[in-house]
């Protein structure tokens, strides 16, 4: 098992550092850089005032001198400088990536917590009426848009009945408080969206857990075990659920897998401070470090969880190798 | 219905009216301003965008800025100079004609630690800005002042040397001056590295180190893309701020940023909050309800217009040009879609401009006529076919029209401009690209195909070379740098806008001006379209706040805003 994880974070390795040459040159194709937003937004700006921030940025550079110019320092463990924030990137995405995981950690736990037992009741009463109502839970968790559950969110739990707040990721001016009242603090600011965000989780979990759950259910050796004369919770859990899993591992890596990349549309709704948005506008705004670090986490996250699924294969079902 | 379900009903309904009545009441306590732009860091030097400045002008002044009014105003300086005045006057210096002026700060002007501000302060700005390692957005800005030289028993009284005779020389309203006594040692250190001063300076490091500011607050906490509070500077020149907390809060999104106003999340929606039509509908909801609110519409310099691709054969024709305008019916579009709430544009200078003129003996005006529109183009030579459209040696007068796509208030006004085109004949074609490829690629290479709506934003009483002048033509050659996106070459306007800038009668000036755009829109390089309106949310009981429609925001008389 060590060869094969040596091995696999070896290749990892390889991945990330081709795929992160492949986007910032994708980057550096798009229309526009951070000199055009400053010419938009000033109108004083003259042509040898654009050639020079040009010059100073380093944007007149072939795309592959300004790579090496950005990998260089990050290997030093130096993110870089945001163009557009005019701050170093670790101090601009270190708070937000936190923030980002905590909603992201807690919405998809509620999502699991809700969503598996859900879509276990639901295989195991296929067709009937509680079937019905989890499906229609479910689909209407897949259905409905992020935002649209947002705003009625924010309109009823903020507006109407006033209980907790519309939007933000704390209340500012606690940050002298006690532990417990900022830990307090935050989980209203907490609540709203993340019940936003599980809710479309819930909906996807549910359908995938029921189909996966179905599928183990029909094979032959629960029917052996039930006429073995197994209990009940025995043959749903032991041998249907856990046959069940494989499916499930793969879906819940890769949701692990995206605990930084952030919720752009529930974390701007909610004025969350999260990554999310900081990663959309560094996109839009052509803000390369923080693009790319945003990127490099993703990529980084997506591989490690796949990894992570591979191992977990091998314990939930003993016949996959690591040969 | 059961009596149970009634009741709950019932108690629903009263706690929900209850709960959306009750507004909070507005103290000098505390302000709470919401705004949908992201902000950057508040160096002065340093700042690009629109929310930054906005938040700036509540801690930081410099010798003068333009009023509500549009007139410009001492701030740190005791009085604006001028010829007439004595203040300045016109010096030669090897050949060269140049304008030197006294500026004399206030004796009480301090930073936030009590430091008085001094000329060295100015003098260490304009030194940092100078260097080609700050990444300071217009440098012309600092450099326009050659020298700042004082005497040393007298260090707030600055004789300013400019680089040339230029009238415009006390716009100084971003000539900020930096605390030599706080920044200066790193400047020292990190001068010689790129970027090195922006990155490591306080406003980056220690934003609230006191001393870095000199307005009537000062920051006491930054959180990037979140908020920033605000508390009042012991040390501030002016009348004492009444708001005890100033507190900005950045929601992006501005349905939430509405929301957050009716659940009492914030008092206040600045000008950088709400979408025009989006505040003409919140308008009407305030009515309806009668909330504690003002919706407040002010006219600004922001020039919505069309540019024509000079270099398009269909639209070199004049009559062409000027029958695309006489074919639009601009205060029906205005009304229709915007309540009439903005105002009709004629040429590029807004209303709130003091070198504005509507008057018909010294600018071409259009008002809407099909039959006039169908006139120009008939002598044109473009008849109308059998389809509907016009033709000319058998090619069809269709023109191509960009714009931001995902801007539901310009692809509105596309569609309706479209409609009044067909009715004289003239295909329009809509093609619309994501904002960053409409400006990053197509605008900047000029590469629309005859037509492409979007905003110009100015300063009042500015010279329009970037716009106007031939030499600003985006080309391959000059690395497509200028905004002469049309491609329009005058002679004659680029002497105006030469003669124009060395000006130093006023009245002369607006006679130039007045020339200028008389050529403007006889030739109509550009379709004018409407002057924007800067829109914000402003509760009842909050006075003092008034907004400017030009860059410099309603944060610069802040120490005027209180609670009543």
């Amino acid at each position: 098992m060590t060869t094969f994880i040596t091995r696999r974070l070896i290749q990892t390795m390889v991945v990330i550092f081709l795929l992160s040459y492949f986007c910032f040159y994708l980057m550096t194709l798009m229309p526009g850089d951070p000199v055009e937003l400053m010419i938009q937004s000033n109108p004083k700006i003259t042509s040898e005032d654009i050639t020079r921030l040009r010059e100073l940025y380093g944007l007149d550079q072939p795309a592959y001198k300004r790579y090496f110019s950005w990998v260089a320092p990050l290997v030093q463990g130096d993110l870089g400088y945001s163009r557009t924030y005019r701050v170093p990137v670790t101090e601009l995405m270190g708070p937000k990536l936190w923030n980002t995981f905590i909603l992201s950690f807690f919405a998809l736990s509620l999502s699991i917590l809700v969503s598996i037992p859900l879509g276990v009741i639901s295989a195991l009463r296929a067709g009937s009426k509680l079937d019905y109502f989890i499906n229609f839970i479910a689909f209407a968790g897949i259905s409905v848009p992020s935002f649209w559950l947002a705003l009625i969110l924010i309109m009823t739990f903020a507006v109407f009945f006033q209980l907790l707040p519309a939007g933000g990721t704390y209340t500012i001016g606690t940050d002298n408080a006690g532990i417990f009242e900022q830990i307090l603090d935050r989980g209203k600011y907490l609540i709203l969206p993340t019940i936003s965000l599980a809710y479309l989780q819930i909906g996807r979990f549910v359908r995938f857990t029921r189909s996966a759950m179905l599928e183990a259910m029909r094979n032959d050796y629960i029917r052996t075990g039930k006429a073995k004369g197994l209990p009940r919770a025995q043959v749903v859990w032991k041998h249907g659920f856990r046959n069940a899993l494989i499916p499930l591992i793969a879906l819940l890596a890769l949701s692990f897998s995206s605990l930084f990349s952030g919720a752009l549309i529930t974390e701007t709704v909610f004025a969350y401070q999260g990554v999310g948005k900081l990663v959309y506008d560094s996109i839009m705004a052509n803000d390369f470090n923080v693009a790319m670090i945003s990127f490099m986490i993703s990529v980084s996250m997506v591989l490690i969880m796949n990894l992570v699924a591979d191992i977990l294969y091998g314990v939930a079902d003993p016949r996959i190798s690591f040969q | 219905m059961s009596k149970v379900t009634r009741f709950v009903l019932s108690a629903m309904i009263a706690f929900t009216m209850s709960a959306t009545s009750a507004q909070a009441a507005l103290s000098n306590k505390e302000l709470k301003i919401g705004i949908s732009q992201e902000f950057e860091n508040f160096n002065p030097l340093i700042m690009t965008m629109v929310a930054s400045f906005y938040m700036y002008n509540f801690v930081g002044r410099t010798l003068t800025t333009m009023d509500a009014d549009g007139k410009w105003v001492p701030q740190l300086a005791k009085s604006i100079p001028s010829i007439e005045n004595g203040g300045a006057k016109l010096i030669t210096e090897a050949g060269k004609k140049k304008v030197q002026a006294v500026w004399e700060i206030k004796d009480t002007a301090k930073w936030s630690d009590g430091k008085p501000v001094v000329c060295d302060d100015f003098k260490f700005a304009r030194e940092v800005a100078s260097s080609p390692n700050v990444s300071v957005a217009s440098k012309e800005t600092y450099t326009m002042v050659e020298r700042i030289e004082w005497d040393t028993k007298t260090p707030q009284k600055c004789t300013f040397t400019y680089e040339k005779a230029r009238w415009d020389f006390t716009q100084l309203g971003q000539l900020y001056p930096l605390p030599k006594h706080l920044e200066e040692p790193i400047w020292k250190k990190h001068s010689s590295l790129k970027e090195g001063y922006e990155k490591n300076s306080n406003y980056n490091k220690n934003a609230t180190l006191p001393g870095l500011y000199n307005g009537p607050y000062m920051i006491s906490e930054v959180k990037l893309g979140s908020h920033v509070t605000f508390v009042p500077n012991p040390h501030f020149y002016g009348s004492a701020p009444k708001f005890q907390r100033i507190i900005v809060k950045l929601i992006p999104n501005t349905s939430t940023l509405e929301a957050n106003l009716r659940s009492g999340t914030i008092d206040t929606i600045a000008s950088l909050g709400l979408s025009f039509d989006q505040a003409i509908a919140f308008e009407k909801k305030v009515k309806a309800d009668n909330m504690p609110f003002n919706v407040e519409f002010k006219p600004s310099l922001t020039y919505e217009h069309i540019d024509l691709n000079l270099e398009n054969p269909m639209l070199k024709d004049v009559k062409v040009r000027k029958a695309l305008v006489y074919a639009i019916n601009r205060e029906d579009l205005v009304k229709a879609l915007f309540d009439g709430k903005q105002q009709v544009a004629i040429h590029s200078i807004a209303t709130i401009d003091p070198w504005y003129t509507a008057d018909p003996a010294k600018v071409t005006l259009y008002p809407y006529s099909k039959r006039e529109a169908t006139r120009l183009l008939d002598e044109a030579g473009w008849k109308l076919g059998a389809d509907g459209y016009r033709a000319k040696d058998g090619k069809k007068l269709s023109l191509q029209f960009m714009t931001t796509a995902g801007n539901k208030a310009r692809e509105t006004v596309q569609t309706y401009l479209q409609g009044q085109w067909k009715a004289v004949g003239v295909e329009v074609i809509i093609k619309n690209e994501p904002a960053r490829v409409f400006f990053g690629d197509t605008m900047k290479k000029r590469e629309y195909g005859a037509m492409a709506m979007y905003a110009w934003t100015s300063s009042p009483e500015s010279s329009p070379r970037s716009t106007f002048h031939s030499a600003q033509i985006p080309t391959a050659k000059n690395g497509w740098s200028g905004q002469n996106q049309m491609a329009w070459k005058n002679t004659k306007v680029d002497e105006l806008i030469e003669k124009l800038e060395v000006e130093f009668d006023a009245k002369k000036r607006i006679e130039i001006s007045n020339a200028m755009m008389k050529i403007y829109t006889d030739e109509v390089p550009v379709i004018p379209l409407f002057y924007r309106s800067d829109v914000a949310v402003i509760p009842k009981a909050l006075k003092g706040l008034k907004l400017t429609g030009h860059q410099f925001s309603e944060t610069n008389d802040s120490e005027n805003w209180s609670a009543q």
